[in-house]
């Protein structure tokens, strides 16, 4: 799976390089650089067709939309995936805190009813069988 | 209190309306008939969400005791990054300082990246909301074609003269330092041209100079970092 994002990533790499090469023939031309730039073209024209062809074996990648976001807003894409691990982490904690929390109410509730009405409580755990203490 | 509370759910032998009544409550919660069929559940006593019991098992001792839901084994309670396997991805992430500019992720890449897409019309979400309408293939240019492609001599209007130049970059630096092989030089005439316009450009706006200083006056406090070490890192990571 790496060689196919190598491949791609070889392929636009190229491609940039020659732009900006051209952007450098352009911005003071002169007549002898014509055949530069005729060839330049068709190198970008080429570069695309390369990763055109790339395209058939990153078909199966999803890039998530927000990441574009970040990129619109000159920002470091990285950091959506940082973000993301956060917001993961911080829910997990979230979820885990109310696991706990109903885990501890359950035991106890069972306990006191236990108390009050030991005979249901048992035919309760009969059906059910032991909770394990928390 | 255990005797208000058996009668109220009832034993198996005790029916009718007359535990909520006798205690007061009002008509309270509807009392299953024993004569009723197996097929036949009152309408209030069906559950559309969770599972049936059946009519037997409502002499049990509990009233609409539903089964336990299977446990799964994944649950929030579960560190889910350690079970993905995510440790080092959270460690890269979110144990280092992440730069916040574009251009610290993609240090090789000409031109002015950090300047929002909408400002020059070239954000990704405008190309995907309105796509480019153009043919299936890429054809090269014949002769015919490239003739439109012959240019004036002498160096761009100065509007249009902003718009290749590039921020100054660290790794220029340390290409003298380090001798990097991997970025492809350019032709020599277009990059001899290219530091010729730049020292002109340099003399030419004061403006530019200011600039510059002070953004050496910030290189020169922050720790020396290697961008183009990390330069294949980011870009390595940066289609996963």
């Amino acid at each position: 799976m790496a060689e196919k994002f190598d491949n791609l990533e070889e392929h636009l790499e190229k491609f940039v390089e020659n732009i900006r090469q051209l952007g450098i023939i352009v911005s003071d031309f002169q007549p002898s650089s014509q055949t530069g730039l005729n060839q330049k073209l068709n190198f970008m024209i080429t570069g695309l067709q390369d990763i055109e062809k790339c395209r058939q074996q990153l078909h199966d990648i999803n890039v998530p939309l927000e990441v574009f976001e970040y990129i619109d807003q000159g920002r470091n894409p990285q950091l959506y995936t940082k973000e993301c691990l956060e917001r993961a982490l911080a829910k997990n904690e979230q979820v885990k805190g109310k696991i706990d929390t109903l885990t501890k109410f359950k035991s106890l509730l069972i306990s006191e009813l236990g108390k009050v009405f030991p005979e249901e409580m048992a035919k309760y755990k009969a059906i059910h069988g032991d909770d394990p203490p928390s | 209190m255990t005797e208000i509370f058996s009668s109220l759910y009832g034993q198996p032998d005790s029916q009718g309306p007359s535990g909520p009544s006798a205690l007061g409550f009002g008509s309270g919660k509807p009392q299953v008939p024993q004569n009723m069929g197996p097929m036949c559940f009152p309408h209030q006593m069906v559950d559309e969400g969770g599972p049936i019991r059946k009519p037997s098992a409502m002499n049990e001792p509990f009233y609409l005791l539903r089964e336990l839901p299977m446990e799964n084994e994944l649950t929030g309670h579960t560190n889910l990054i350690t079970h993905y396997n995510l440790e080092h991805a959270y460690n890269k992430f979110c144990g280092k300082k992440v730069k916040e500019k574009l251009s610290n992720f993609l240090p090789e890449l000409p031109g002015m990246i950090d300047s929002p897409g909408i400002q020059d019309n070239s954000s990704l979400r405008s190309l995907i909301e309105k796509p480019p309408v153009c043919n299936n293939s890429f054809s090269p240019l014949t002769g015919v074609m490239l003739t439109g492609f012959r240019l004036h001599t002498g160096p761009l209007p100065e509007q249009y003269r902003l718009m290749h130049i590039q921020p100054p970059k660290k790794k220029n630096k340390h290409k003298h330092k380090h001798h990097r092989p991997q970025d492809p030089l350019p032709p020599e005439t277009p990059s001899d041209s290219d530091h010729k316009k730049k020292k002109k450009k340099k003399d030419d706006d004061p403006d530019r100079k200011k600039k510059k200083k002070d953004k050496k006056k910030k290189k020169n406090r922050h720790s020396p970092d290697h961008p183009g070490m990390t330069g294949a890192q980011p870009s390595g990571n940066s289609l996963r």
